[in-house]
Parts: structure tokens; sequence; C-alpha cells
């Protein structure tokens, strides 16, 4: 008798643990792509995150042209001179 | 004379039992398969070692005021072990490919079967007298199905914490052995030409969306199943705290330091249930062998709920992801994507497979959820 009564509560168990773990995930699929829909759509109009996180407010106003550029555009010019150089000093070496 | 007697019956050699030895060599073989195979070593040395010391004759490491004990009141019998770990490990999953693709949750459902299955082999095998387990023990040996093992720990902790110290080296040893395991019966059931079919790149995946989905996750788990909510609630907390990367620094923590930290006692804890009298015995056997069977059938079930998805979804699915339904996450996905490429070089299935690895981590959780909610309220 409580072997049989062992028996169906482990049949009970299976048939409703299995039948939940289905709806559970299948109202997530459903639910998922409905949020994908919306926020795809919100975002159409809104544009996206920024991928570091939204920057804290500061006290410090942010410093527009960073540094950086500054520090490029005064190493190009260098580098475009020696490469510059050492073509005409190539082409002249060749129509002596 | 007197004194030197005393101190020889208080010595490891006068007192030692024959299951203390036993299980020294048991938890050396641990660290051995940890350290000399590299199985798991993140918590098998920990766990080994946590054995050995449980089994020091005369030193009470595990017994009431001893310290390993004193980890395990803490830690498990408490359920915090298994959920701060939950947490990192939320903190450290990406659910874009699984946003990218919702059916693959299908998947991560299939290969739960694996442990409703098992349950009832346990029931069965006590029904003829083999074993003598109850519903609560066999609930807690089928979760080893799930391949996932801080689940395993909290749900043998809240049921059948005397078996714990089986159900947890059972199911880390299987998520070490997953390469193993998992790739004959994933061969034995797909064909060639299924197993070379490509899938097609994913879609970009929103930070907004990756946002949303776990509080989205959160809700529903709130609303219809509270008994996942523990495991689900800590697993999204961490999720969030990654993906909202406003929060980085504690991010950084969950997956790093607090993580390991918590690995480290868990395992050691883990390894005091490791006495020979509570781990020398027949039924240790029983749910070493159940594991293996749930292991296999939610494998099983994950490859065919794919083949099926494949015929309904008009192609486009490899089954070989379905057997990244169980939750060992990344091994599953690896070994899908390395059977893939075995049929066709250039068959990357890895970002697939991650999908169903992470829907197989949310699955083994609803399903502890409601073993929890039928054992303990009905």
């Amino acid at each position: 008798m409580e072997a049989s009564s062992l028996l169906n509560e482990g049949l009970t168990l299976m048939l409703y643990g299995m039948g939940f773990v289905f709806i559970f995930l299948t109202l997530l699929v459903f639910v998922t792509g409905l949020m994908s829909k919306l926020v795809t759509q919100y975002e159409k109009s809104v544009g996206v995150l920024p991928a570091g996180g939204v920057p804290s407010p500061t006290a410090v106003i942010p410093q527009h042209g960073p540094v950086r550029p500054v520090a490029q555009a005064k190493q190009e010019p260098d580098n475009l001179l020696s490469v510059l150089s050492a073509a005409v000093h190539e082409y002249r070496q060749r129509h002596k | 004379m007197e004194k030197l007697l005393h101190l020889w019956e208080n010595t490891g050699l006068y007192q030692i039992t024959s299951g203390q030895g036993f299980m020294i060599i048991i938890g050396m073989l641990l660290l051995y398969l940890a350290i000399n195979k590299n199985f798991e070593p993140l918590l098998l040395v920990p766990i080994g070692f946590g054995g050995v010391l449980a089994n020091i004759p005369g030193a009470g490491l595990a017994d009431p005021g001893g310290i390993l004990y004193l980890f395990y009141t803490i830690g498990i019998e408490s359920g915090a072990f298994p959920l701060i770990i939950f947490m990192g490990v939320g903190a450290m999953t990406d659910f874009g490919p699984l946003l990218a693709n919702p059916k693959t949750l299908f998947l991560g459902a299939a290969a739960q079967f694996g442990i409703f299955a098992t349950l009832m082999g346990a029931v069965l095998l006590s029904t003829f007298g083999v074993f003598d387990f109850s519903l609560a023990d066999a609930a807690a040996i089928g979760i080893i199905g799930g391949a996932d093992g801080p689940t395993s720990i909290y749900v043998a902790s809240k049921l059948a914490p005397d078996l714990l110290g089986a159900i947890a080296v059972a199911s880390y040893s299987y998520m070490a052995l997953v390469p193993l395991i998992q790739p004959p019966i994933m061969r034995a059931l797909t064909t060639e030409t299924e197993r070379k079919i490509k899938m097609v790149q994913q879609r970009h995946v929103s930070q907004r969306e990756k946002i949303v989905f776990p509080l989205l996750l959160l809700l529903l788990v709130a609303f219809l199943l509270p008994d996942a909510a523990p495991l689900l609630g800590m697993f999204c907390f961490g999720n969030l705290m990654k993906e909202c990367a406003v929060v980085d620094r504690l991010s950084n923590t969950t997956q790093n330091s607090l993580i390991n930290t918590v690995t480290i006692f868990l395992g050691l804890a883990v390894g005091s249930k490791l006495s020979a009298e509570q781990f020398l015995d027949f039924t240790t056997l029983g749910i070493l062998l159940l594991g293996m069977v749930a292991f296999s059938i939610g494998t099983a079930s994950g490859i065919l709920m794919a083949k099926l998805l494949n015929k309904f979804c008009g192609g486009g699915i490899n089954p070989l992801i379905g057997s990244s339904g169980v939750s060992a996450v990344p091994m599953a996905a690896r070994v899908s994507n390395k059977l893939g490429l075995e049929a066709d070089p250039h068959n990357f299935l890895l970002m697939h497979a991650m999908g169903p690895n992470v829907a197989g981590v949310i699955g083994s959780a609803v399903a502890a959820g409601i073993m929890i909610n039928y054992v303990t309220g009905g």
C-alpha cells in the first residue's frame, strides 16, 4: 500500500513538474519575444544605450574636444614629413 | 608509563577505523583526479581536502564544534553558499544568445526531463525494495540530472541533507565528465547530415534588452513560482549588475573574489559530508548510478527536442545544440561546438549552443523550485 502511494506521488510529481517547466519556459519565450519587439521599436525612436552604461551625473563640465586628437594631429605631420622627404630623396636618387 | 599509554591512545593510528581510512583514500583520490587529471579542480581540491580533514580520527573537524561543521551549518544548511554562487554565475552569464533566439528555451526545458525521469527511477527502485529512498530523497537525486552543482546542493540541503555529500560529489563529477558522457549519446541520436546543418548568424541584441530580461524573468518567477525565487532571484540580480554597466565594481567582485571565496568554503563544507558513516553506504552507489542515468536522459531528451524543433521551424536548427540544454555552462556548449566542427570544419555552433545552455540553468532552477514546492508543501 505504502509503496504504491510513493509510486503515485512520484508519477504525479513527474507529470506536474515537467508540465510546469514547459509552461513556464513557453511563457518566457513569448514574453521575451514581445519584450524584444517593444524594445527594438522603442530604440528606433530613442537610440541605443551607450555600451559603457549611462554616465553618472557630475559637477565637472565635460571637456569637449579631448586631448588625444590634438596629439595625433601634432604627430601626423611629423610622420608625413619624414615619409615625403624619403620619397623625394628616393625620386632624386633615381632621376639623376 | 600511564602517560605514555594515554598519548598512544590519542594518536590517529590507535583510533582510526577502517571506514575512516577508506574515506581518506577516497579524499586523496578526488585530489588526484583534480590535480593530475584536471577534473573540476576548483571544486574537487577543496572537496577532496575537506573529505580528508573530516575523517581524521579524533580531531572531530566535522563534528559539532569543529571548523568544517561550522562552515556547513553557516553556509550550506542555511542555503547561503549555493545562492551566492548562483549570483556569481548570473554575473558571468550572457543572455545575448538566448535573447537572439528565444526558441532555444524549449531545449533547456526538454533537457530537464532527465531530472524527472530519474526521480521516477529512484521511486521505482524503492518500490521494488532495492533502495529505501523517500520522495524527498528521490527528488534530490533526480536534480543531479540538471548538471548544475549549486542547484543540486541547494535542493539536497533542503530535501535530503543526509545524502548531500554523495549528491554533491556526483553532480560535480558528472559536470567534469560532460565531454566524455555526452558525445556518444549525441552521435547515436543524430545523423551525419543533421550534424552538418549550419545555423544562421545571430541578430544583434541591444543592451536595453539585456537589462530588461533579468527583470522580466524575475517578475515571471515571482508571480508563478515563488519557490524558485531564491535561486533565480540571485541569478537575475547578478546578471542585472553585469548588464546595467553602472556598478562594474560590484559585478567584478561578484564574478571574481566573492564567488572564489565562497567556492573554497562550499567545497570544504561539502567535503565534511564525506564522513565514513554517511558515505560508505550502498545508497551512495545508487546515487552515483542514478545521477549518471539522469544526465544521459537529459542529454538525449534535449537532442530529441532539438530535432523536433528543427522539423517544426522548417530547418536551420542543428540538433547538436540540444544537448547543451543540460546546464553545465559552458562545457556542454563546447561539446556541441566540438561535434559540429567534427562533422564540418566550418560549422561553429558555440554561440548557438550558449542559448540552450543558459536556458538549462533557468530550467533546472525552475525544476528545483517545483520539487521543493511539491515535496515540502504536499
